[in-house]
């Protein structure tokens, strides 16, 4: 039987009650792996965190679209930050949606279908685009707002930070989106 | 025995719960967008200036407004170590990594030094890293001091807001500030979501643990740690996924997003909660206006938020 695929900028732009849900389910993931992660206080290596949670907006992103890259990261993040009790701070939430932004562009060109090693790396190009813009924009945000040296933000803020999350979410992202592929061909969802 | 039991303490840290107390106090009964939009104004207008009297008064302010939501030290200390923490050593450390040419507001070619340190700094010649030393001036602790107040009054502004909001109400709180229906509602849904999630991941985790997964024993180079984090993230991450598939077809059925949306919870603003949203908008307004103008005047009351306002008295 032919399965037809629908390649439709609403299948990317759209925003029904499948994204509302990816969306919501996306943040709590995210801010609820995050304090998961904080608990468990998961032994580091060298400059290196544990940050298995970044993967969640970017693999969100990916397969849902933008928007719902976008929400997941946000909110995510502000879930995390919340139930954490550290409060909420709007410049880290606007650049963690952007993280789960750009990397659900990466939609544009792979549909969200990643049956193939192709569309696997265009994943992760997007992703690691969408880590670097996202912590860059909250690091260097905050030489504006706490009046930071650019030395600061780089050295303090965007490189532990982008580089830890390169590393966990670009290892990461490929086994969930492997994984992602399995369960929808056993389960006939697409 | 010992063992069985910290296992079962642990899975129990799995439930999680949200920071919110229960309290009768006047941060409690302020509006949720009253407190969200005074945190993000207050952060925007405390980034306009480095005049440490108008950061000292935002300060007082912020620890007022603290202080009214009656929050425990034993309820938010670990919250404050961090911040605490944290703070101090941007601050510093911000200081020591500009070489001390992060100090705003003053003429850097004319500080009243009151002792230095030996430190490197950079030459335009090779070989680029020359001995240099540290200056520490008036001008450049009123800097530093400025700096950590700023800090620690958006935070004080920031921590009372999980722990004086109850999470049902920070979806209405935003479609209140003029977020879309559908976004508001998956905020509403994300807060719902959570419980169930991080019940999944203690669930999970005590599987795997069964399995021979020891999340705190795990072995190789960091890629290899990295990637052996998969038996935890995976399972819980795509059984959400696939299980979304029945929530989503519970909606469609109900006619979600078919038309304009009612909400259980409806947040009625008092006259306070509107006098502390005008005067968060006017004093925001007031600065803006007074850092703009300040671009035109070199002197005067206009420009004060470009000048530290250090009294003379200290530099003679």
């Amino acid at each position: 039987m032919a399965v037809t695929e629908e390649r439709s900028p609403a299948k990317i732009w759209g925003i029904g009650v499948r994204q509302i849900v990816y969306m919501a389910l996306g943040a709590a993931l995210y801010g609820g792996l995050s304090w998961v992660t904080n608990i468990i206080q998961i032994p580091s290596a060298g400059n290196v965190s544990f940050r298995p949670a970044i993967v969640i907006p970017l693999f969100f992103g990916a397969v849902f679209g933008p928007w719902v890259g976008l929400f997941t990261g946000g909110i995510g993040n502000l879930l995390g930050d919340y139930i954490s009790g550290y409060g909420i701070y709007w410049n880290w939430d606007i650049g963690n949606a952007l993280i789960g932004f750009i990397a659900g562009l990466a939609m544009l060109v792979t549909w969200g279908r990643y049956n193939n090693s192709r569309n696997i790396l265009i994943a992760e190009v997007f992703a690691a685009i969408g880590i670097v813009v996202g912590i860059g924009f909250a690091a260097y945000n905050d030489i504006w707002i706490s009046k930071l040296s650019f030395a600061t933000a780089s050295i303090g803020e965007l490189l532990p930070a982008a580089g830890s999350d390169l590393i966990n979410g670009l290892i990461l992202l490929p086994i969930l989106l492997v994984a992602y592929n399995a369960a929808v061909r056993r389960y006939g969802r697409a | 025995m010992p063992f069985l039991l910290l296992t079962i303490v642990e899975s129990k840290a799995m439930l999680i719960s949200f920071p919110y107390i229960n309290r009768d106090t006047p941060i409690h009964r302020l509006d949720p967008r009253a407190k969200l939009i005074l945190l993000f104004l207050f952060g925007l207008a405390a980034a306009q200036t480095s005049n440490f009297w108008f950061i000292l008064i935002g300060f007082i302010f912020a620890a007022f407004y603290y202080s009214l939501a009656q929050l425990k030290w034993s309820e938010t200390k670990r919250v404050w170590y961090f911040i605490i923490a944290l703070n101090v050593m941007l601050v510093v450390f911000n200081y020591f990594l500009s070489a001390g040419s992060v100090v705003q507001g003053v003429d850097l070619t004319h500080q009243h030094v009151l002792f230095s340190i030996p430190f490197i700094g950079f030459s335009g010649k090779p070989p680029f890293f020359v001995p240099k030393p540290l200056i520490f001036s008036v001008e450049s602790i009123t800097f530093m001091i400025t700096q950590g107040l700023r800090n620690f009054a958006i935070a004080m502004l920031a921590i009372p807001i999980p722990f004086t909001t109850h999470p049902g109400l920070m979806g209405i709180a935003f479609k209140g500030m003029g977020v879309s229906d559908r976004f508001a509602y998956a905020i509403d849904l994300s807060f719902r979501f959570l419980p169930s999630v991080t019940r999944d991941f203690g669930t999970t985790l005590d599987a795997q643990r069964a399995r021979g997964f020891e999340i705190d024993k795990l072995s190789g180079g960091i890629f290899s740690k990295i990637a052996k984090l998969a038996p935890m993230v995976v399972p819980v991450v795509i059984g959400s996924v696939v299980g979304a598939e029945d929530i989503i077809n519970a909606m469609e059925l109900r006619c979600f997003g078919m038309g304009k949306r009612s909400w259980l919870t409806v947040l009625h603003p008092r006259l306070v909660d509107r006098v502390v949203i005008t005067l968060t908008l006017a004093a925001f307004f007031a600065i803006t206006l007074l850092n703009i103008l300040g671009n035109f005047y070199s002197a005067g009351f206009l420009h004060v938020l470009h000048v530290q306002g250090i009294p003379q008295f200290l530099i003679p």
